[in-house]
């Protein structure tokens, strides 16, 4: 095999698993801390595309398209706060007692709502964002600059959350919280307001998605699902509740879809994906990073 | 006692001065029940919304139009009904029997998705109500034979025939598809291999396939720039993911070196510099409309009062939305009645003027039953921000108006 067509599927493969990680990390986050699965995650990553196009093209301007991203994300995280408090704190009944099926049934309500609303407000167009950068070079790939870009914010994003999450004492509740819902009220701490920061945030990750990947993979109604759905093949493959499972789980899905892609066909490069989620699930159900739950 | 008595003229008095005016106005106003028509096309995600809201346009306008011009059947309105199909089946099914059984409808337009089209087919020849294939290009649609179905697009295998013909006059040799997997994707890519044949080209052909929902083709796109094809034929249905094909193309540095043949004439659309930008230009494309045809008197007023009423030229799913409205129009007068079957019987037997030409709907060998096909042209942008209008016509022959241009 061509040694030069092989680096570039492997480049190519990594910096799209970075992209896809950073999709799943707010869905394994949310989950985490308030033990729910978001169907309604995609939707958040179309907000935030369109806002960080509103901005871009309206108000800031090609070359301040970085400032788009924090602006967009904050946003979107009081929207996050605003629809955990009034449609999802509900399910918390005496504090504790979770309805997951009311959470499933509130957030694929939200997805359809959401998509259908950017119909009605934005057309079925597609809109896209002026670059980012100039199309660059990694190793012998020619890559577009909003790619290289998408992964340098990417890997920032990702830092920034890690060092907020382990040395702020929003940080230290999110995590007290994950670990023990009750245990965490011992210490004063609110967990019904650490869900609705947590919600908040996690949203507004992928919002930051959303906005980072604009150029990319343009701005439409319909354009989360294919985040939510890579995002879900992610949080399998690490591990739900794994914010480490959700980078290692991205980057492996990326280069199998790749590798796959240059090995066998490139016609079925969805299927290799599939292929990984229900390999790992015949041998380790609970994910790469997962660990097995007690149910009360 | 005051007020009570001037609360009782205001109920005597408005109510009469009602009944006079409704006298007063000409003989047939109001009182004639409209034509119902049914536009039953995608509206809603994962169906491609823009088709059915450029369908939806033109079919409005044409209703505006008839109604304008005296109405049907001596003066009878056309009342649209619309219905999403979201571009899935069992809406499409769902749909169709709403506007049949509760809506009343005599006739459906807008279909655009090939595996609706397909599926409500078999249910209108069952119900007996014509419905009208807008922008489904899939050949099975006509194929079978059905009564009740009829179409004025594109098929296959002319879409197939007329790419082979300007490969073989440019004399390119290794072609490869990039085809998505949906009736109309596999469906093309053998029609060029059946047509390849029949034609004696021989050509080096590479085919790959991939999901319709797939947003990243950078593999695909990779082990093409390895194969080094002269063509690239693209088969999306959707313009969205066929955005993001040429982007990464584009930026793998595949396209324009190796040229692109969109199958369909979604870069003629309004977006399509605005998502693109300079990584768009030398597109080659198919499309059934160059905005210098020459169109009939209908088509001529559309296009007049379109740009009038939305700020852009129309494009082709809007004049066919138009143009079936036209033909049903005057299907309805031929057949002096709003009967399914009597319609069906008018159609077959009558020469229409939609937008571009005359139609009819004859009963034709394989495909071509109650089919009518617009012209096909390559047309090929040579510059950024090119406007339809002024992108030259490649093939076939007698419409050229340029030769291709390399990049």
């Amino acid at each position: 095999m061509d040694s030069l067509l092989l680096s570039q599927y492997l480049i190519a493969g990594l910096v799209i698993g970075i992209i896809y990680a950073l999709m799943a990390i707010g869905i394994t986050f949310i989950y985490s801390i308030m033990k729910m699965i978001n169907w309604s995650m995609g939707e958040f990553y179309m907000m935030g595309s369109y806002l960080q196009y509103f901005l871009v093209v309206y108000i800031l301007g090609p070359h301040l398209w970085f400032v788009g991203i924090p602006i967009s994300m904050a946003v979107i995280f009081f929207v996050g706060l605003y629809i955990q408090r009034f449609l999802l704190k509900p399910m918390f009944v005496g504090e504790m007692e979770r309805k997951d099926e009311y959470a499933t049934v509130i957030t694929i309500a939200m997805m359809v709502f959401f998509r259908n609303l950017a119909v009605v407000l934005a057309g079925p167009n597609q809109f896209a964002p002026p670059d980012y950068a100039s199309p660059t070079y990694i190793g012998p790939l020619p890559v577009s600059g909003n790619r290289f870009v998408a992964l340098v914010g990417t890997l920032l994003i990702l830092g920034l959350f890690y060092l907020v999450v382990r040395n702020t004492w929003v940080g230290r509740a999110l995590r007290g919280s994950a670990q023990n819902r009750v245990g965490i009220q011992t210490a004063g701490v609110n967990v019904l307001r650490v869900d609705q920061i947590a919600f908040g945030i996690g949203v507004s990750l992928a919002a930051a998605a959303g906005a980072l990947l604009a150029p990319i993979f343009l701005v439409w109604p319909e354009n989360g699902a294919v985040a939510t759905m890579k995002g879900f093949e992610i949080i399998v493959i690490g591990g739900l509740g794994s914010i480490p499972g959700s980078l290692v789980a991205g980057l492996l899905l990326g280069l199998v879809e790749s590798m796959g892609s240059v090995l066998i066909s490139p016609s079925f490069k969805d299927v290799y994906g599939f292929g990984l989620v229900l390999f790992l699930l015949a041998i380790r159900p609970t994910g790469l990073f997962g660990e097995r739950q007690r149910v009360a | 006692m005051k007020l009570q008595s001037r609360s009782y003229l205001r109920y005597a008095v408005i109510p009469l001065l009602l009944v006079m005016v409704l006298f007063a106005l000409p003989d047939g106003v109001g009182a004639k029940e409209p034509v119902k028509i049914g536009v039953m096309t995608p509206l809603s995600p994962p169906g491609a919304t823009l088709l059915g809201k450029f369908i939806l346009q033109g079919a409005r306008m044409g209703a505006e139009y008839v109604n304008s011009t005296g109405g049907v059947l001596g003066g009878r309105n056309i009342e649209l009904v619309i219905e999403d199909d979201s571009g899935t089946p069992e809406k499409g099914i769902a749909g169709y029997r709403r506007l049949v059984t509760q809506k009343g409808v005599s006739v459906i337009i807008g279909q655009v998705h090939s595996s609706v089209m397909i599926a409500v087919g078999d249910l209108a020849e069952r119900l007996g109500v014509p419905i009208f294939s807008t922008q489904a290009s899939s050949k099975t649609i006509t194929e079978k034979h059905l009564m009740t179905t009829f179409r004025t697009h594109a098929i296959d295998p002319d879409r197939a025939r007329m790419w082979l013909r300007f490969i073989k006059e440019i004399g390119f040799k290794r072609i490869a598809i990039l085809a998505e997997n949906t009736d109309y994707g596999l469906g093309l890519v053998d029609e060029t291999k059946a047509g390849m044949a029949k034609m004696g080209l021989k050509l080096e052909l590479k085919s790959l396939i991939f999901d319709k929902k797939v947003v990243d083709l950078t593999p695909q796109l990779l082990e093409l720039r390895g194969w080094k094809p002269d063509l690239l034929i693209d088969i999306h249905s959707v313009p969205t993911t066929a955005y993001l094909m040429v982007k990464q193309a584009f930026d793998i540095r595949l396209f324009p070196s190796t040229p692109i043949l969109a199958s369909f004439d979604w870069p003629g659309r309004s977006e399509f510099w605005k998502n693109l930008g300079d990584k768009g230009n030398y597109i080659l494309f198919i499309s059934y409309y160059h905005p210098k045809m020459k169109l009939t008197e209908r088509g001529e007023w559309f296009k007049k009062e379109y740009l009038g009423k939305y700020g852009e030229f129309p494009i082709y799913p809007a004049f066919n939305g138009f143009g079936q409205i036209m033909i049903l129009a005057d299907a309805l007068n031929l057949a002096q009645s709003d009967k399914p079957a009597e319609l069906i019987t008018a159609l077959e037997k009558g020469r229409f003027t939609s937008w571009n030409g005359l139609v009819t709907f004859e009963r034709g060998e394989g495909p071509y039953w109650h089919q009518w096909s617009p012209p096909l042209m390559v047309l090929q942008y040579t510059r950024v921000n090119q406007s339809p209008k002024d992108a030259p016509i490649l093939y076939p022959p007698d419409m050229k108006t340029s030769d291709y241009t390399k990049p």
